[in-house]
Formats: structure tokens, C-alpha cells, sequence
């Protein structure tokens, strides 16, 4: 609220200085800000040191030009050191805001503001701040204010203080970059600084033009923060795999270690799956002679996670098996209404004009029965899953149930490691079962009990 | 001719049933059906007291708010004989025909409570016995349900299964000696659920089909209380018609005869469709009675009422509800009558199609006008102190009950569809064998029909069954039936079976039926009355002609939007809208107070 104000003053402002009585105007603004500016001749000191642009502006340009880039490296060194030494105990968002207040207050020209933004740019990951808006305004409050403004068209037109308006720019990049958006005061701070119709301001009006239209792009947003609790996160992951609001996500087996008797630990990983009714019906109609597989592990990337996920799942039917039953309208049976006829009898098809059912995404495939997530894929634990689906779908007694794994990671995966495919390499435990399929029936016998 | 079927000389029609049927027009429809002298007594002699018996001894208002009929108003009821009204006197009721009990409607429909009551016992719930029922199971069950000393029920629905009535889990299985079934299940939202003694009861039952294999198929049984098991449920609270009783019933192990089976056994369907189609006409005359009832009442106040130093009746606005009472009323009578007529005419094949016509059209046909009485008493016709209320909640159940219109409208569309593609490939079928007659036949009438707009259905003319005065809303009728007799040809083209996935199109298309079938329905009547000279038959003229000028613009939209890539349809927007919906199973705007920054 009270930036916007500021926004309305800076305006004024302006309207002000294309006035003759320019000076008058300043005081009247600088008296609006008591906190920034302590003193009417501390503004008009700097006011007065760019009355002549064509030395003061070069300077620090040339020299940066003339002796490398090792001098800039240095100052962004000392910078560094400036960061480390304050914030020595710990690295948070107060001891951040500390040391752009000691380098605020150390020299009232800012001498080298340029790389102390770069250096603090840099280091904001580090302090953990740099999601923070607040922190961004603080670090465009170091820029000088009002200096930096083009002060007539010629000006203007010419790259006024290159350096500092690409520093700002970069201030606002860094913001792009992590999603933040601006806000007003940010508005008022770069007009403050860099004046209206400058790089940064540009910058900032596309950052509100475009930041805005994406903010809601994907229909599915992962949460930024990913829940800790290993069942928490296979929850969320299921739901956003299984994107059906009947699907009921249930936890088989909770995560906990034991004490056995001969006082070995053992560890039981979590076991969270997820059916939806509709799996649960197509499941119940499945052919008991036909073998169902549990087939994993599969990838799915949250963000910058990786974890992996396992799905009960059955070969496409052959043809001979999808038979339709005729529809008899004498009869009483299903896909009949007493009040209307679900089906008309007519030797009538629909008009390739008017037929849209042809998609290429439409491809024969299996049906997926139920997902799971668990903590160890290996077969005991998954078997542990097949049983607990047992008893919401007693048919998966009678079905073989075969399990084709694939070694991979199995446990959370964060995006620094490398991630490692899990089809990398067909472990020896991968079964080769079609040739036999006798065995198949054996096997899950085996392994359900 | 018209559309696709027939020939131009012999009145043949395309469209409704009975259009599509190879029925004569001058048989079916004109003149509009009459009954005689004496049945005209007789009825107005039944009529006077069952009015005065409304008037005087009903309460509608006190069986609202109790939410129960006093038992000397079902007695009353009863010693009218209402509860018998079509049972034939050898078995003690009245022994009235369709057309009859419609007039009756017309009067025990003023409570709702009350018209449900006797509909669920009469029109449905002892149907079964009435149309199918054996010589025995009458003699059995007819008189004591005549006289009202046995209520009837129909126990179809289910907690699984409501229009859908393929799923229905109440089980009937034989005993060992085969003498009884065992009855089990529940049945939900059974009108007269609490008061019957005798039931129409659908059930599962296994039986062996013709390639020796044991199927489920629904057989009808007829249950009395007195079988044991049965127990009925609190009655539901209801929104409107809450003095009639409506709960749920169960059955457990109630032993039902083997010879209280309804048709045959596995036949259920059949006799619940029977008992559904034939039930429904009646509805087009008691709507037509209400809205009557409500003109009278409103009527009375707008011209009573002053505001700005003006009557309330010269307000067009207000005008403007009257006249769509008036013209509702008329069209709905015109339609209930001649189906009762039609039903009533010996060796007519069934109106099932029609009677579903006249329950569409006046069920949201008096929900409006009920809503627009309401309207002119503004504020007052909102409280209690008036019965519009009421009659607004107890009129919003037709639209739901014996098969919701929606359903409704996919039988009345689909039933003509099935028939006219029937004689499209009937017509295809002769030209893959050969037949060049039938090619060029089609070459020209699709060329007629491109050229001339119109056709003589021989409405009017020297030999016109039309009476002159009518003679435009006519001719609009022949040029809705040629236009859509084009128009079924293209769909049943476009889609071919595919049809029946397609609601909205089938929407459409039953909506003209309707108003196609509304508009010969008031041609026919007011032809009628101005022939013999019935009072104010100038007054039916107006009516008849505005409706005919409405429907005729009404049809035309609608056969417009169903042409292929029309404008006016929307219906790939509607899809989508309600897909995007029904994905979140929520409204899924931003709300407009919300902001990106």
C-alpha cells in the first residue's frame, strides 16, 4: 500500500521534472521519504556529481573494460567473504539481510553496489532466500535512487549506465528464473532507480505480461514442497497418476522395523496401492486362465524427484475373447431399459462424415488392474500388495499372478544423483516366462502362499 | 407422401408413430374422437358429485402440511368408486374407458396427494392384474381393489436400479415343490408403499431359454401383504405430493404362488413396459385441469388487484401469462383426449408412443404455467395463505415420475427412428438388389424436396379434413412434416445405429414429435368445434392458431439445428462444457474476484 503510494509520487515526480523549476520539485519528493534519504544534500550531492554524466558514467565502465575481469573477480571475492563472515554461525534469511545492511550503511555512495548485487545474487541459494520476494526489493534497494535516471530522449536512447541496468536486469532474471513474481514495490524501487522506459522496468513489465498467463498452465501442479513421509508421498504420486476421483488409495503395510527373535532388525517397507472400481469391475471380469503381471519399477518425476511405482496389469485380450453379447430385446438382460431401447436394430452405420472415433492415441493395450508404491520392490513385498488386493478382489486367487521385475533404483531418488534407468540392465531375476506357460500357474501358487 | 414413405394421395405420414406407422391420417386423428350421448351422461353424471366431493370435503392444504390423507377423505374416495374407476362392473368398478377416467383426472388431479394415490393403485399398480392378469387373478383381486378395501402398489424401482431396470437384485426363486416362489429384496420409493395390500412386484427369476441354458429374466408376481415378509419403510419426506405415501418395501421370503405370476414367467419385461406405456395419458388432462383450476384463481385476483391505478389485467405482461395458461391448457387437452380416444378405438394398435408425448409436453407444460399463476399474485402466491405453492411443489413429480422425460424422449425419438429406418434400408436393400425404380424414386423425391417446400397431406383443400379457418396453421403443419421427414432421413444417415448414443440429436428430434404431434392434436379439435358449433370455438380457432405459429417456428429452429454443421447448434460446445465439468465434478472458474498478482 505504501509502495503504491510511492509508485503515485514517483510518478508525480516526473510530470514534475519536465517542469523548469526542477530543483523545487526534487525537495518535495525527497521530503516524502524521510527514511530513505536522511538529508536534502545527500540527494543533491549525487545530483550534483551527475552533472556532468560524460566522465563520472564512463569511469567505472572503462576501468572495468580496461583491467579485465580480474579486478570485477576480485571485488566479487571480497564480496564473497563479506557473506561469509557475517553469516559464519548460520546461513538464513536474517543474517542475509544483514549483510546488505552493513554494505548499505558502509559507504553512503555504494561504492561497488554492481558486484555486490552479482556477488549476492549468487550466494541467495546458499541463505535459502532465494524464493523471496522481499529479499529481491532489498537487494534492489542497494541500487543509488534516482541516479540512474535518464534525464532527457538522448539519454534515454543511449544505453544509460549499461552495468547497472544489466545488474538490474539481472536481479530480475534470477527472479524468472525461480518462478517469483514481482510486486509493486519491486515496480516502484526499479522506477525509482532505473526510471520508466529502462531496460529493468522493461524487464519487469514483460516478467508481469507473460508470469501472469502461465501461473495456472498446468492443469496438474506438483506442490512445491514434496511431503517427507515416504506413504504421503506415494499417495500423492498415485493420485496424480490415477487421476480418477473414485480410485481409493489404500495402505497395505505401514513402514516399521522390527525385532525378531534371533534379534535380527527387520525393516517393512511401506506398501501404499490404489484401485479404482473400475479396475476392481474389469478385474472381476478378467479371464482366471490368463496370467495378471506385476510389472515395475516405473519412473515418475516430481519435480526434481524421482520415484517409482509398480502396476498389476494383464495382456490385451485376443480377439476371440471380445465377444460382445447380442442384445436380445425380448430378453431380459443388461444394456436393457424397460422404458427406452438402448438398441436399434438397423443395418445402418454412421457416415464416415460424421465418424470421429478414429484417434491415433487409441492404441490396444492391457488393462491396468492397480498401481502400487512401496519401499522395496522386490517379489516378497509386492507379494505382500497381491495379497492385500486379495481380499477387495477375490478372483486374484484364482488368477496367476506373475511378476516381471526389473531391477532399479528403489528407494527415493533425489535429482542431484544420477539418475539410474531402471531398465538399465535385465537383472537374472527377470523370469523368462513365456515359453512355459505351466510354470507360470506353479510359480504365483508359490508365491502366494 | 412426406418424407420418405409415402405416397402423396393417401395421407400416409412420416412422422409420429402413428405418422410412422402406415395409419390413416383421416381415421386416426380427424375428426377428433367424440363419445356418445349417453356416455357423455353418464360421465357428467359422475362428475357432479366427485366435484362437489373436491370442493367441499377435501382438504388439500391439511393433508399437505399432516402429510397424510384423513381416512374419511380415502372413504369418501372410495364410496365414489374412484378407486375402480377402469375395473369392468362385473368385477365392481366403474368400468370406465380411458377417455372417461381422463375427465375423472381432470377433477381428483386438483390434490395432488390424492391423484397419486389413485394413480399408483389404478393406473399402475393393479394394471397388471386389469391387462394381464388371468381370469382367476381377477375374480380374485378385482373387486376388493374396486372398491378401495385393497390398495394397489408397483414395485419396480430399486435402490440400484431406477430407470435403469436391468439391475433389479429382488430375487424370486422356486421352492423344492415347486408350488411358491421365494420372494427377497427390497424395492424403493413404492408409491402406496405403506397403505397396499396387493402388489405388482418384479423380480428376478432363473429360467431355462430355448438352447436349454439357465438365464436371470424379470418376472412380474402379484404379492399380497398377507404373504408374510413384507415390510414396508418410514415414509419418505417429500418436496411436494407428501400427503400420498411413498417408502421403501421389502420382501423377505414372502412365498408367492406359482399361479400369482403376472403373463409368464420370465415375461416381466414386457408387462412393466405394458403397465408403464399405458398409464401415462392421463397425465396431459390432469395438468390441463390444474392449470384451469389456477386460471380461475388468478384470474379473479388480476382483475381485482390494482397497482399505478390500473388493474392488474391490463398489464400485457400479465396478459401475456394468461394467454400461455390458456393456450397450454387448450393444447394439453386436446392431446390427452385424443390419445384417450385413440386408446379407447377398438383394433388401433398401441399410443404408448403418444401417451409419452402427452406426458412430456404437460408435465413441463404445467410446471411453467403453475409458475407463471404464481407469478401474477407475486409475493402473496409465495406464501401458504394460497394453494400455488403447493401446487408448484406437487406439479414439479410429473416430470420425474413413470419415467422421467428425458427418458421419455429417447423412447418417443428412438421408437420413430427405429420404424422410419426401417423403411430406409428396406428401400436400400431393394436398390443393392437392383432395383432402379426405387434409386430414381429417391433421386426424386431428394430433388422434390429441394425444390418444393411444401406438400398436400390433403389437410385442406376441397376435400380438407381442416376446417378453412385453420387452413395456414395447416398448411405450416404439412411443410414441419415434410421438413422433417428430410431431416430423420439425413440422421438416420448421418448416424445409422449410432443414433441412440446421440442424446442430444434424439432431444431434437422428440421435441418436434411433440409439437408435430400437438399441432394435429389442436387442428383436429378445433376443426371439430367449429363444425358442430361448440361454444366459443372462435376463441379455440386463436388458440389453435397461435399454438400452430409458435410450434411452426419452434420445429423450424430445431430441424435447423439439426442439419449438419448448422450454425445454431451448439452441441459441441454443451459436451465440452460438461465434460470439463464433470472431469472435477465441480464449477471450475476462477472466481472473478480472484487475481494471478
Amino acid at each position: 500500500m505504501n509502495s503504491a503510494r510511492r509508485l503515485l509520487q514517483t510518478q508525480y515526480f516526473r510530470c514534475l521534472a519536465a517542469a523548469p523549476n526542477y530543483r523545487a520539485s526534487v525537495q518535495h519528493v525527497v521530503f516524502a521519504h524521510p527514511p530513505r534519504r536522511t538529508s536534502l544534500s545527500q540527494l543533491q550531492w549525487p545530483r550534483s556529481f551527475h552533472g556532468s554524466p560524460g566522465c563520472s558514467q564512463n569511469r567505472p565502465v572503462t576501468t572495468a573494460v580496461g583491467q579485465g575481469g580480474e579486478k570485477k573477480e576480485k571485488s566479487l571475492v571480497t564480496y564473497d567473504e563479506l557473506f561469509e563472515q557475517v553469516a559464519r554461525d548460520a546461513k538464513s534469511k536474517a543474517t542475509f539481510n544483514r549483510v546488505v545492511d552493513i554494505f548499505s550503511k558502509r559507504d553512503v555512495r555504494r561504492r561497488g553496489h554492481v558486484e555486490f548485487i552479482y556477488a549476492a545474487l549468487k550466494k541467495m541459494p546458499e541463505f535459502g532466500v532465494e524464493r523471496d520476494i522481499a529479499v529481491y526489493n532489498k537487494l534492489l534497494d542497494v541500487f543509488p535512487k534516482e541516479v540512474l535516471v535518464a534525464r532527457n530522449f538522448i539519454q534515454r536512447m543511449f544505453n544509460h549506465y549499461p552495468r547497472q541496468q544489466e545488474c538490474g536486469v539481472q536481479v530480475l532474471e534470477q527472479m524468472e528464473n525461480y518462478g517469483i513474481m514481482p510486486n509493486v514495490e519491486t515496480k516502484v524501487l526499479l522506477v525509482q532507480i532505473f526510471g520508466d522506459k529502462s531496460h529493468p522496468v522493461r524487464k519487469y513489465q514483460r516478467l508481469m505480461y507473460w508470469f501472469p498467463k502461465f501461473k495456472h498452465a498446468n492443469p496438474f501442479p506438483v506442490p512445491r514442497d514434496l511431503p517427507q513421509d515416504p506413504v504421503d508421498l506415494a499417495r500423492l504420486s498415485l493420485g496424480r497418476i490415477a487421476n480418477d476421483l473414485d480410485s481409493t488409495t489404500t495402505v497395505y503395510q505401514m513402514p516399521s522395523t522390527d525385532l525378531s527373535e534371533t534379534g535380527e532388525e527387520i525393516s517393512l517397507p511401506h506398501i501404499v496401492g490404489t484401485q479404482s472400481p473400475d479396475q476392481r469391475s474389469l478385474l472381476a471380469k478378467h479371464n482366471p486362465s490368463r496370467p495378471v503381471f506385476v510389472e515395475g519399477p516405473l519412473p515418475l518425476w516430481l519435480r526434481g524427484t524421482c520415484v517409482y511405482y509398480y502396476v498389476l496389469r494383464a495382456d490385451p485380450p485376443p480377439p476371440e475373447e471380445k465377444v460382445e453379447e447380442p442384445c436380445d430385446p425380448e430378453l431380459f438382460g443388461p444394456g436393457q431399459s424397460i422404458f427406452y431401447p438402448l438398441v436399434v436394430d438397423l443395418a445402418l452405420d454412421r457416415d464416415l462424415g460424421d465418424d470421429y472415433s478414429f484417434d491415433v492415441d487409441d492404441v490396444e493395450e492391457g488393462v491396468v488392474y492397480a498401481m502400487c508404491m512401496t519401499g522395496q520392490g522386490d517379489q516378497a513385498t509386492l507379494g505382500r500388495w497381491i495379497s492385500g488386493l486379495q481380499e477387495t478382489n477375490p478372483i486374484l486367487g484364482q488368477i496367476p499372478t506373475l511378476f516381471r521385475l526389473e531391477s532399479g533404483p528403489r528407494e527415493l531418488q533425489g535429482a542431484s544423483e544420477t539418475p539410474r534407468g531402471p531398465d538399465i540392465e535385465a537383472e537374472p531375476r527377470t523370469m523368462e516366462h513365456e515359453p512355459f506357460p505351466e510354470e507360470e500357474h506353479q510359480h504365483s501358487q508359490g508365491m502366494k502362499q | 407422401y412426406s418424407g420418405l414413405f409415402l405416397t402423396p394421395r393417401q395421407l400416409h405420414f412420416s412422422i409420429s408413430p402413428w405418422l410412422f406407422r402406415d395409419l390413416n391420417l383421416s381415421e386416426c386423428v380427424f375428426p377428433y374422437p367424440e363419445i356418445g350421448n349417453e356416455e357423455l351422461e353418464e360421465i357428467n353424471q359422475l362428475v357432479a358429485p366427485v366435484e362437489k366431493f373436491f370442493a367441499e370435503d377435501v382438504d388439500s392444504k391439511l393433508i399437505d402440511h399432516e402429510a397424510t390423507i384423513p381416512s374419511e377423505t380415502l372413504k369418501g374416495l372410495k364410496e365414489l368408486g374412484l378407486f375402480g374407476i377402469q375395473i369392468p362392473e362385473e368385477y365392481g368398478g366403474l368400468g370406465l374407458s380411458n377417455t372417461m377416467y381422463a375427465r375423472l383426472g381432470e377433477i381428483f388431479c386438483l390434490d395432488g396427494s390424492i391423484a397419486v394415490t389413485l394413480a399408483a393403485h389404478q393406473a399402475i399398480g393393479l394394471k397388471g392384474i386389469l391387462m394381464l392378469g388371468t381370469e382367476e387373478q381377477k375374480t380374485k383381486y378385482l373387486p376388493r381393489l374396486a372398491t378401495g378395501e385393497h390398495i394397489a402398489a408397483f414395485c419396480l424401482t430399486e435402490p440400484g436400479s431406477g430407470s435403469d431396470a436391468a439391475s433389479i437384485q429382488t430375487r424370486a426363486t422356486l421352492t423344492e415343490d415347486g408350488k411358491h416362489y421365494l420372494l427377497n429384496g427390497s424395492k424403493f420409493w413404492i408409491s402406496n408403499g405403506g397403505l397396499a395390500e396387493i402388489m405388482t412386484v418384479f423380480a428376478r427369476t432363473e429360467v431355462v431359454d430355448k438352447d436349454g441354458q439357465k438365464k436371470d429374466k424379470i418376472t412380474a408376481f402379484i404379492v399380497e401383504r398377507a404373504f408374510g415378509g413384507v415390510t414396508s419403510g418410514k415414509p419418505e419426506d417429500k418436496l411436494g405430493i407428501r400427503g400420498s405415501n411413498t417408502c421403501e418395501v421389502t420382501f423377505e421370503d414372502t412365498k408367492v404362488p406359482v399361479e400369482n405370476v403376472i403373463g409368464e414367467v420370465g415375461g416381466g419385461f414386457k408387462v412393466a413396459m405394458n403397465i408403464l406405456n399405458s398409464g401415462r395419458f392421463s397425465m396431459g388432462s390432469a395438468s390441463a385441469g390444474i392449470i384451469k383450476t389456477l386460471i380461475g384463481l388468478a384470474a379473479e385476483y388480476a382483475g381485482t388487484r390494482k397497482q399505478f391505478n390500473r388493474r392488474l389485467s391490463e398489464f400485457g405482461m400479465i396478459q401475456d401469462k394468461f394467454a400461455l395458461m390458456a393456450q397450454n391448457a387448450f393444447v394439453m387437452e386436446s392431446m390427452a383426449y385424443l390419445t384417450a380416444g385413440m386408446m379407447d378405438r377398438p383394433g388401433l394398435p398401441d399410443c404408448s408412443v403418444e401417451a409419452a408425448m402427452v406426458k412430456v409436453f404437460s408435465s413441463e407444460g404445467l410446471w411453467i404455467c403453475v409458475s407463471e399463476a404464481l407469478q401474477v399474485l407475486g409475493g402473496l402466491g409465495y406464501t401458504k395463505n394460497f394453494p400455488y405453492e403447493r401446487y408448484l411443489r406437487d406439479s414439479r413429480i410429473l416430470l420425474i415420475f413413470e419415467g422421467t422425460n428425458e427418458i421419455l424422449r429417447m423412447y418417443i425419438a428412438l421408437t420413430g427412428m427405429q420404424y422410419a429406418g426401417r423403411i430406409l434400408t428396406g428401400k436400400i436393400k431393394e436398390m443393392k438388389k437392383g432395383n432402379v425404380g426405387v434409386v430414381f424414386e429417391l433421386l426424386g423425391k431428394k430433388l422434390r424436396d429441394s425444390v418444393v417446400k411444401t406438400v398436400d397431406l390433403g389437410l385442406t383443400g376441397n376435400n380438407g379434413v381442416v376446417h378453412p379457418s385453420l387452413t395456414e396453421s395447416a398448411k405450416k403443419f404439412e411443410e414441419n412434416v415434410v421438413f422433417f421427414g428430410s431431416t430423420v432421413e439425413n440422421l438416420l444417415y448421418r448416424y445409422g445405429k449410432t443414433i441412440v448414443d446421440e442424446q442430444l440429436v434424439l432431444k431434437r428430434v422428440a421435441d418436434v414429435l411433440i409439437n408435430l404431434y400437438a399441432m394435429t392434436a389442436v387442428l383436429s379439435r378445433a376443426s371439430r368445434s367449429i363444425s358442430i358449433g361448440l361454444r366459443n370455438h372462435d376463441h379455440e380457432v386463436l388458440l389453435a392458431n397461435n399454438f400452430c405459429s409458435e410450434a411452426y417456428f419452434k420445429n423450424n429452429y430445431l430441424m435447423t439445428q439439426l442439419q449438419k454443421n448448422s450454425p445454431e447448434n451448439n452441441d459441441a460446445n454443451i459436451k465440452k462444457i460438461a465434460m470439463d465439468i464433470l472431469e472435477k465434478r465441480a464449477y471450475i472458474c476462477s472466481h472473478p474476484l480472484d487475481r494471478t498478482f
